[in-house]
């Protein structure tokens, strides 16, 4: 045979792919050798046999539901999976193209399939629908735990909410007790005790304070202001250092107010956020060493300053020194939430202004820069 | 969003009286394409695709209602009392046979004849039953459908485009022809292949005719016999066409055989 040309027949035959063909009522009418080598037949074993005969329960299936009304409608079908059963009952997983051919009358006369073989192509596509399978299942389970994460975190946040609302009223009432037990004649010791516990109270409620600002900042309330531009501001920050000055009286706060300029601020805010600046100096700073608070403005700007000596924090805590319920390395008895300096930054973000740090071996100083009127 | 929209129903023909073709798995409202002509001097014609198929709005499909085949038979209810049909024929192809039969069940009034074409109840074999496939050979079905549909979606959607020896299609129909979104039409074929609604045959009221095929692998001769003893007062004619698509492979012996029941 190598030493003629190849015949039709032959590639017929004996092409590289299997050829069918079938009558209108889809009975086999001829089947080339390689299909029938596939399937484990005679040639003339196939002829006479339904299509449906040699097809996989699937294969069956599909050609009865899609392939035939498809043919019916337009002619030919291509690139369909059909898989084919071999006489010993083995499935060949193939793939195919069928045309209808009509004669003149416009009749459908028979129908030729070529089929490839698609062992690995089936592989691939099995591989396929299990990838999208679990693709799916991952997504799901993805969606459903971000879900209940959101709900547990928003959750927590009511929780605090609500805890810290209702921790307020009788935190009032005791440092409310305590005033009037300060004006009771009292023993020296009696005095400083109730002194102790009034700076205690006062802490607790800025405690209080910061998380709920936390919470409601988490709720999507953020912090809202009430500014008044016509105020004086200075009043305030002496009101806060001299609170903190009662509760801690073995420290020293050097102060420098030269407030010229009317602020457009929520003086209050502004007071929180000093206190919690001070606050964290006096847990942080030697206590040796004086905090150092100087308030000014220039033409626009209002610039609140505080320093401390003691040791350097490290590069890696500057960098997350603003973020809520971050601690520095302290004795377990200093430490707070770790809501201080959040609160305080986003008191300042809220004016427009910026709160930044530095910290050097000599001392760690926080400036606190805010507009004087709203942009 | 109405059902007519959502169901992408077609009306055509005029008449007194109202028929409504329920397309089967696998294809779309197409596939009456050669029997509606020969209704429509009589007949109001409604044309519709199931949620999924053809021309439907797949953004409608809700794996909870279409888990079962009722969720579709609702659409068939709501189609007919959006368009307020009464006493209407109903034809259901395949699986929309039982559709069909749910929506007469549930709405008595708007339907007044049944006709179904290649029915089962249910396709896997039971005890007393034979259905046809045994368990095994549906879970084999259903991975290869589900693989088809992958390779369908992937592959072959632009080929049936682009590919027409019957221009007098045009090319709306080719490219819509059969078309079925695969995520959904996988589930349909798990839903209609895992079908049992034998419970609900003695319910149906209306007269009933079945239209059974020769040789039809998935609806054999004893289901449609079984579909014929447990609906009371329902005929069943049997067809020399061969194959479970007689509405494509040999319409004028489905119409004859529709004509003298309606």
């Amino acid at each position: 045979m190598s030493d003629q040309a190849p015949s039709f027949e032959d590639l017929y035959e004996d092409a590289p792919c299997g050829h069918l063909i079938l009558s209108p009522d889809g009975r086999l009418t001829h089947a080339n050798r390689t299909v029938s080598r596939w399937l484990g037949y005679e040639p003339a074993d196939l002829v006479g046999k339904r299509l449906l005969d040699i097809l996989s329960i699937g294969g069956k299936v599909y050609w009865e539901t899609h392939v035939r009304p498809l043919l019916r409608m337009q002619g030919s079908v291509e690139g369909i999976a059909l898989d084919f059963v071999q006489r010993e009952g083995v499935v060949v997983p193939a793939f195919g193209s069928v045309t209808v051919i009509r004669n003149a009358d416009d009749v459908a006369v028979e129908m030729r399939l070529a089929i490839f073989k698609a062992v690995e192509r089936r592989q691939f596509e099995q591989g396929l629908v299990s990838a999208r399978k679990a693709e799916a299942e991952r997504g799901r389970l993805a969606d459903e735990s971000l879900r209940t994460e959101r709900q547990n975190a928003e959750l927590r946040e009511q929780f605090i909410a609500v805890l810290g609302h209702d921790l307020r009223n009788p935190l009032a009432a005791f440092a409310g007790g305590l005033r009037l037990l300060a004006r009771e004649n009292l023993s020296e010791r009696a005095g400083k005790l109730t002194s102790m516990m009034s700076g205690s109270a006062a802490r607790m409620s800025e405690l209080i304070d910061n998380v709920m600002d936390f919470a409601k900042g988490r709720l999507g309330g953020g912090i809202v202001l009430d500014r008044n531009a016509h105020a004086p501001l200075g009043p305030t920050l002496l009101q806060v250092v001299d609170e903190l000055r009662t509760t801690h009286p073995d420290r020293a706060i050097e102060v420098e107010l030269s407030i010229d300029e009317p602020v457009d601020c929520d003086r209050p805010r502004i007071g929180q956020l000093m206190s919690n600046l001070l606050g964290n100096a006096l847990t942080h700073g030697a206590p040796d060493l004086p905090i150092r608070l100087t308030a000014s403005t220039t033409t626009d700007i209002l610039e609140i300053a505080i320093s401390n000596g003691g040791s350097q924090i490290t590069p890696a805590a500057m960098e997350k020194l603003f973020q809520p319920f971050f601690r520095g390395d302290v004795r377990p008895s200093q430490q707070g939430l770790g809501l201080g300096l959040h609160i305080a930054s986003e008191i300042a973000k809220a004016h427009d202004g910026m709160l930044t740090a530095t910290s050097s071996p000599e001392d760690t100083r926080f400036v606190f820069t805010m507009p004087l009127v709203r942009g | 969003m109405s059902a007519t929209t959502r169901n992408n129903v077609r009306i055509s023909g005029s008449g007194e009286r109202a028929m409504m073709f329920a397309h089967g798995y696998g294809c779309d409202q197409n596939m009456w394409r050669y029997v509606v002509p020969h209704f429509q001097d009589r007949f109001r014609i409604v044309l519709f695709d199931h949620v999924g198929a053809g021309g439907s709005d797949s953004a409608a499909y809700d794996a909870g209602k279409y888990g079962t085949l009722q969720g579709y038979a609702d659409d068939v209810v709501e189609i007919a009392e959006e368009l307020d049909l009464r006493d209407a024929v109903l034809v259901g192809h395949s699986v929309s046979a039982m559709i069909c039969a749910l929506g007469s069940i549930k709405a008595p009034g708007r339907v007044g004849k049944l006709v179904m074409v290649g029915p089962s109840p249910r396709y896997i074999d039971d005890a007393d039953y034979h259905g046809g496939f045994s368990r095994d050979q549906i879970e084999e079905l259903l991975d290869f459908l589900s693989m088809n549909y992958q390779a369908w979606a992937a592959a072959t959607a632009p080929a049936i485009m682009g590919n027409s020896d019957r221009p007098e299609l045009g090319i709306e129909l080719v490219e819509s022809f059969c078309r079925a979104d695969p995520d959904i039409a996988r589930e349909f074929a798990r839903v209609t292949f895992t079908s049992d609604n034998r419970a609900d045959l003695p319910k149906i009221s209306v007269p009933t005719l079945i239209l059974q095929c020769s040789e039809d692998i998935i609806a054999p001769v004893e289901v449609g016999e079984y579909v014929r003893d447990h609906i009371a007062g329902s005929q069943l004619v049997r067809l020399a066409a061969t194959g479970h698509c007689p509405n494509i492979s040999a319409p004028d012996e489905v119409v004859s055989a529709m004509r003298d029941f309606v």
